[in-house]
């Protein structure tokens, strides 16, 4: 029941293009932004160091998979929305399939899609870094990043959840993707590396789930070329580099470790989904 | 002949809304059954309890023997429904969204699969499976629609307006398809309608009016109790007509050069007729329909005790 429910909605996600288009909006004008200005701009702000092009270019692909992951569950679960505002749901609810079942497949298939798009992003990234002759990565680290996607889009959808059991209309639905889609590069620390934001805004993103997404992509995608750029270079150097970009979090003068981040992202998933079901199973009343 | 949808006493408000106020009325086994009412007169809310999706404030609501608000789960299996608006998906094709509907039955992909060649051949939409529901005529749409709602071969259909919106060929078509399947597999069939001539057809009407019931019976009782038929003479020798109806004392009301009488039947136009044949020009029988019973409750100010048995 619940495995053809999800595949319905999946279904839905793909077979509509301008679903599919706007849940990645927020993705292309993250990569129009760095093409036009973002790019120099971060460049310029750092001093030159050995292999900066790829190492930027990891970090960039890293703020990208940490939008993907947000925004193509966000997408997703606009097919919740669409069925409780054109009524879908009546079909559903007069059927026997329980309502456990309906919300466990309408989250099933925003794993799917937001794992599907990730990879896909995943992919696209390795084809350019070829493209522009920097070496691919390598099949380990893909494999690692496919885990890190795995716990980003479920801490994504957990949010969103959330996020949805509140909305009743399409139109609140579209005008929250286009303010999260807008919010989220700044909150997560992808346009603007969060050395370069004030204290009480690195605050915040250092609390928003999704710059953990963010640090553990650079993380894996950064480490070859961290090697290469900092090698030669004071050890104090490479530390502030890790901490202004964001490959790093500091909390209270200390380093939060990657193990720390995984955990932080399991414990806001559980936290939010289960929010998500109260508020669900209230509004059922 | 047992009642398979027994309701009592049923009441549903919506904040100070009074949306259905103590109903009660039950369906036969087998029969067609039509809810007549205007928009707002409480149809769909009661449609939308017996289908276990809005909880009643009080009464008691039983199908098949289940009862609403305890067995829920076994009366959805016994309820296909077709709603007034169309609820499958616009960019699955019809054989994708009945497929993911039987499922919700926990049908295996053979029973699926079964099911779904069963009920195209049944609404006559095979040829279309393939297609993209959206794509699909209004017509089209609600066969597939009928399609979905016999999916679990459940034993009661209810259409909440299954015709509303479609063009007058469309309509003929899904009535005849409706008629049939009610023929063929003596499914109980629960209709909602405001056009009178699809209750016609029904073996039992209820009429609501705000929430009330207002009148219920056979579409025939319906129309002895609400209408006449009525003998229209016209004549050129009024005031001698109007002298020799008033002597034998029948009832008439007189507009223009017109005499009108009430009948009981038809066939009681025949003795005045040939009485008063020398005076009468022209005639007109007309018999009563439901429509006027319809316009009788709806249009004038109706006691809400009237018609109730």
């Amino acid at each position: 029941m619940m495995l053809a429910f999800a595949k319905r909605n999946i279904l839905l996600y793909f077979r509509d293009k301008a679903t599919v288009f706007f849940s990645l909006l927020a993705v292309i004008i993250l990569v129009a932004l760095y093409v036009l200005f973002l790019g120099d701009m971060t460049a310029k702000q750092l001093p030159d160091f050995p292999a900066k092009k790829s190492l930027l270019m990891a970090w960039f692909i890293a703020g990208m998979l940490a939008i993907t992951s947000m925004t193509t569950t966000l997408g997703s679960f606009g097919i919740l929305v669409n069925d409780r505002a054109n009524k879908t749901y009546m079909d559903f609810y007069s059927s026997p399939i329980s309502r456990t079942k309906l919300v466990g497949g309408y989250i099933l298939s925003a794993l799917v899609v937001g794992f599907f798009m990730c990879l896909c992003t995943l992919i696209a990234s390795n084809l350019f870094l070829i493209v522009s002759g920097e070496s691919m990565l390598p099949f380990g680290k893909m494999i690692t990043a496919s885990g890190v996607i795995l716990l980003a889009v479920a801490a994504s959808a957990s949010m969103v959840l959330l996020l949805v059991s509140f909305f009743k209309t399409s139109n609140a639905f579209a005008a929250a993707s286009t303010v999260i889609g807008t919010l989220l590069g700044f909150l997560a620390g992808i346009y603007i590396p969060i050395g370069s934001l004030p204290d009480y805004l690195q605050t915040i993103v250092k609390l928003f789930p999704v710059s953990h997404v963010s640090a553990l992509f650079r993380q894996i995608l950064m480490e070859t070329p961290l090697i290469d750029s900092f090698t030669n270079a004071p050890a104090e150097m490479k530390e502030a580099y890790l901490f202004n970009m964001g490959v790093f979090y500091k909390m209270n003068g200390e380093k939060i470790s990657t193990l720390f981040s995984v955990f932080y992202l399991t414990a806001t998933t559980f936290v939010f989904f289960t929010l998500a079901l109260l508020v669900l199973k209230r509004k059922n009343k | 002949m047992t009642n398979i949808i027994e309701v009592k006493g049923l009441s549903k408000s919506f904040g100070k809304v009074k949306a259905v106020s103590d109903i009660s009325f039950y369906v036969e086994e087998g029969s067609l059954f039509s809810f007549l009412g205007t928009n707002g007169a409480g149809k769909s809310t009661t449609i939308s309890i017996l289908l276990t999706l809005l909880q009643q404030d009080k009464g008691h609501v039983t199908v098949n023997g289940y009862t609403v608000g305890q067995h829920d789960q076994a009366i959805r299996q016994e309820i296909g429904v077709v709603f007034q608006d169309s609820l499958l998906d616009p960019l699955l094709t019809v054989k994708e969204n009945l497929a993911i509907r039987a499922s919700f039955y926990g049908m295996t992909r053979q029973e699926r699969y079964a099911a779904i060649h069963r009920v195209a051949e049944v609404v006559e939409i095979a040829s279309l499976l393939n297609r993209p529901y959206g794509k699909l005529s209004g017509g089209q749409k609600r066969r597939a629609d009928i399609a979905r709602a016999l999916i679990h071969k459940p034993n009661i259909l209810i259409l909440d307006e299954p015709t509303t919106g479609l063009d007058p060929e469309s309509r003929k078509n899904i009535w005849a398809t409706i008629q049939q399947l009610q023929k063929e597999t003596g499914m109980t069939v629960f209709l909602t309608t405001h056009y009178i001539e699809e209750a016609a057809n029904s073996d039992y009407v209820v009429v609501m009016k705000e929430g009330r019931i207002v009148a219920k019976g056979t579409p025939e009782k319906l129309k002895n109790d609400y209408s006449r038929h009525r003998l229209s003479l016209s004549t050129d020798q009024a005031d001698e007509l109007r002298r020799l109806l008033t002597l034998d004392e029948f009832n008439f009301n007189e507009e223009k050069s017109l005499f009108h009488l009430p009948l009981t039947h038809t066939t009681d136009a025949i003795p005045i007729l040939t009485k008063f044949a020398p005076f009468i020009s022209s005639f007109e029988v007309k018999k009563s329909s439901l429509d006027d019973v319809f316009i009788t409750i709806n249009g004038k100010v109706v006691h809400h005790d009237a018609g109730i048995r």
